[in-house]
């Protein structure tokens, strides 16, 4: 084809981004009905989907489209704005797009009836419309300004209800964490702006760039001409690091996600599938060339400890949509681990597959949700709509919905034949051949990621067993009899797109070998791809045994109601359920510390600066009421003494001008005998 | 042969008579008389100056210029005062007080 030359494919590209800032617009700046929109959403992100799908095919393994033009010149510097598709941006245009369009389908029931439903169809588009320009930026101010525009409208879709008090607190401390992160990429930015001099992210991290072709000598960093200690390299990539840690809600800056369920549960899925946390993910495999060793383990350190301790809080939790809150760090945690081991591809696997089997897991917790919140206000009851504690048995009344969240969970546990079971996998035994061959600490990290592994089969099978099986535990508490329905056809049938999504025949062409998946082929291959070693049959192997036989253990204490061990009472529970007391922590040290600070400037404020203010002030008083004194008495006094001694002088010679002729005559005379006598007497002159 | 003293004397009472009735009469003709007096005390100065500029006798040249120059100053002056009259129908010089600003 002749006319798809770069500059088209970049316009399809463009249109296929401003297609959902077009409804967000549209749907705002349109009056209608309450409920408007919906159709207009829908159909631009399936026109966007259909476009990336063709972006797809055109530039998948084939030459990537780089189109830019002149943004801004600044201080002699020109910038360039443009579109940058390659592998990797295509790969998540579609993904964006296409979970985009589910949940979007997903929503037409979900959200149905709700009073601002066309601020929802809005917020979606500019959602949707700032991380697709996240993906396919192409230099870092431009990927900086859709960073900053999915956490603005991931804050306005978190607090969606906002009639509701802990959405709006929990969309505030979403946005506070994330611009917290936020801080860290600019910072990057400018140290990399500084060194490069361009923010071109091919020219920088393109094969032979500039972050490539830069040395570390002597101790410092060299590219070209300009140098800089060689400290600032790793200060980048950790600012970077910063950013994604931020975004993709990794310790120490993780709390924002849990409380972000207070939005709408579509809005979790997409936030949480393919979007905004994906973004982390993806801001370290566009930088990736920057990262120095010591920056990329941090980031597996950070990774690993993320991924295990969020998935040991999620073995505790009762909400089910928290539950999935921290699974979802959990599994953002293994793809940064698989980033700081240098398995860029495997992560970007991971996310993919996650994506769908996330997307689904918590589209199919909405159904349930959906269901239970029908149930109580059918009901007039009053109960906790997300506590598993109240579910169960659902199996045989929502057969669709349990068996669509099984796949999920057995793609999430990583279970055979599922998307899951590839990509972690994957990410596992890369993991163990990194720390082949390294000390022994570095050892804690691919082992910390098994044990988490199992914690993640046994958390979600404890969740399919509690919502799932047994006998539906509100009918006992309310001592009533419920009829529980599956959820409406729209919302049915995404579950079952996405399920089927979850399958491996989607990824690859064998079940058990993540090397055939096609995916893992289009992105840059790690050299540990081939299978060289026991780990690619161990790793699998230990991880699925071990996890059947949790999901067993799970089954017998969960799904049989067996006898299970009291351990809700023991401190690593609490601890757990208490989410490590991240929160409180971040309360009593830095919110409180913050506190205690502004208090003193406060009183600093009041009693010195004031104080001093003031002070001044009343000097100034003093000072004027002495100015006003001494003008009044002394200036005035001088120029009033002047004019009477000028004015009693001209009286007093008044007196001389009788105009009487003799008087004259006698002054004169008098004047002439004085001259005469005073000249007699001094003889001088 | 009399002294110089005593026409200084007499020129001195004729200057103080003079001077007495130009301040203190109140006709404009008397206070003319009054110059004329003091003029004609001058004038008997230069005379009796003279006699020791053997010479030249200026004294009485000057005599005779200042003779010439207050019959002048009277002509003038008795202008004056004719004016004076018909403007303020007097020539009480005390009632003529416009003499000033």
């Amino acid at each position: 084809m002749d006319t798809l030359t770069q500059e088209n494919i970049s316009i399809l590209a463009l249109v296929a981004v401003l297609l959902p800032l077009l409804t967000f617009f549209t749907i705002l700046f349109i009056p209608g009905k309450a409920s408007r929109g919906g159709y207009i959403a829908i159909a631009s992100i399936a026109a966007s989907l259909i476009i990336s799908i063709f972006l797809f095919s055109v530039v998948w393994n084939r030459q990537p489209v780089h189109e830019q033009f002149e943004w801004f010149t600044i201080a002699g510097r020109t910038f360039q704005a443009g579109v940058l598709l390659n592998n990797l941006s295509v790969l998540m245009m579609v993904l964006v797009s296409g979970i985009a369009l589910l949940v979007h389908v997903y929503s037409t029931k979900y959200m149905q009836g709700d009073p601002y439903l066309y601020r929802y169809w809005a917020y979606l588009g500019l959602f949707c419309f700032s991380m697709l320009l996240l993906v396919i930026a192409d230099n870092l101010l431009l990927m900086y300004m859709a960073w900053e525009l999915v956490g603005f409208s991931s804050y306005l879709l978190i607090g969606f209800w906002f009639t509701r008090h802990t959405a709006v607190l929990a969309n505030r401390k979403a946005f506070i964490m994330n611009r917290l992160g936020d801080l860290g990429f600019l910072t990057g930015i400018m140290i990399v702006l500084n060194q490069f001099n361009t923010l071109d992210i091919t020219s920088l991290f393109g094969d032979n760039g500039l972050v490539v072709s830069a040395v570390v000598e002597n101790g410092f960093w060299i590219n070209g001409t300009s140098s800089m200690p060689d400290v600032w390299l790793n200060v980048a990539g950790l600012a970077f690091f910063l950013g994604a840690v931020a975004k993709s809600a990794q310790f120490p800056l993780h709390t924002w996600l849990p409380d972000a369920m207070e939005g709408p549960t579509s809005v979790s899925s997409l936030i949480h599938a393919a979007t905004m946390v994906a973004a982390g993910v993806f801001l370290l495999a566009r930088i990736n060339p920057l990262f120095s060793a010591d920056v990329l383990t941090v980031i597996a350190v950070i990774g690993a400890f993320t991924a295990f301790m969020s998935a040991s809080i999620a073995l505790v939790q009762n909400d089910i949509k928290r539950i999935l809150a921290f699974s979802t760090i959990s599994q953002l945690g293994f793809m940064m681990l698989a980033m700081g081991v240098g398995a860029q591809s495997s992560a970007i696997f991971h996310l993919v597959t996650h994506a769908f089997f996330k997307c689904l897991l918590f589209l199919a917790a909405g159904a349930v949700i959906h269901e239970m919140a029908h149930l109580r206000d059918k009901n007039n009851l009053q109960f906790d709509t997300q506590d598993i504690r109240l579910m169960g048995g659902l199996r045989k009344r929502m057969p669709v919905t349990f068996v669509c969240m099984l796949v999920a969970s057995l793609a999430l546990a990583g279970l055979p034949l599922t998307s899951g079971y590839l990509s972690k996998d994957a990410i596992l035994i890369q993991s163990f051949e990194w720390a082949e061959g390294r000390n022994g600490l570095s050892k804690l990290i691919p082992y910390s990621a098994l044990i988490t592994s199992w914690f993640t089969a046994f958390y979600i099978s404890r969740l399919i067993f509690k919502v799932f099986f047994g006998e539906l535990r509100i009918e006992k508490q309310f001592a009533m009899k419920f009829s529980v329905h599956e959820a409406p056809a729209a919302m049915k049938n995404v579950l079952v797109v996405l399920a089927v999504l979850c399958l491996f025949p989607v990824f690859s062409s064998h079940p058990l070998l993540f090397e055939d998946a096609w995916l893992l082929k289009g992105l840059p291959v790690a050299d540990t791809m081939t299978r060289v070693n026991a780990f690619h049959t161990i790793v699998p192997a230990a991880v699925n045994i071990m996890a059947v036989l949790l999901i067993y253990l799970a089954y017998q204490w969960y799904g049989r109601q067996k006898k299970m061990p009291a351990f809700s009472n023991t401190a690593l529970f609490r601890f757990a359920g208490n989410q490590w007391f991240f929160d409180k922590v971040y309360d009593s040290v830095i919110v409180d510390g913050i506190v205690l600070i502004s208090r003193g400037i406060y009183f600093f404020d009041k009693v010195v600066v004031d104080g001093v203010v003031n002070l001044v002030g009343r000097a100034g008083v003093v000072l004027s009421y002495l100015s006003r004194w001494t003008d009044r008495n002394i200036i005035d006094g001088i120029v009033n003494g002047a004019a009477y001694l000028t004015g009693q002088t001209g009286r007093f010679f008044r007196h001389f001008q009788t105009g009487r002729l003799q008087h004259y005559f006698v002054t004169m005379l008098l004047i002439l005998l004085g001259f005469f006598i005073f000249k007699y007497y001094s003889g001088a002159i | 042969m009399i002294p110089l003293s005593h026409f200084m004397l007499i020129s001195a009472a004729l200057f103080c008579i003079g001077l007495y009735g130009v301040l203190s009469k109140r006709n404009a003709i008397m206070i003319l008389i009054g110059i004329e007096f003091m003029l004609n005390a001058a004038i008997l100065n230069f005379v009796a100056f003279s006699r020791y500029d053997k010479f030249a006798a200026g004294g009485q040249t000057f005599a005779l210029f200042a003779i010439v120059l207050a019959a002048a100053a009277v002509a003038v002056a008795l202008a004056i005062i004719l004016n004076v009259y018909k403007y303020y129908k007097t020539i009480d010089p005390t009632r003529i007080d416009q003499l000033r600003d």
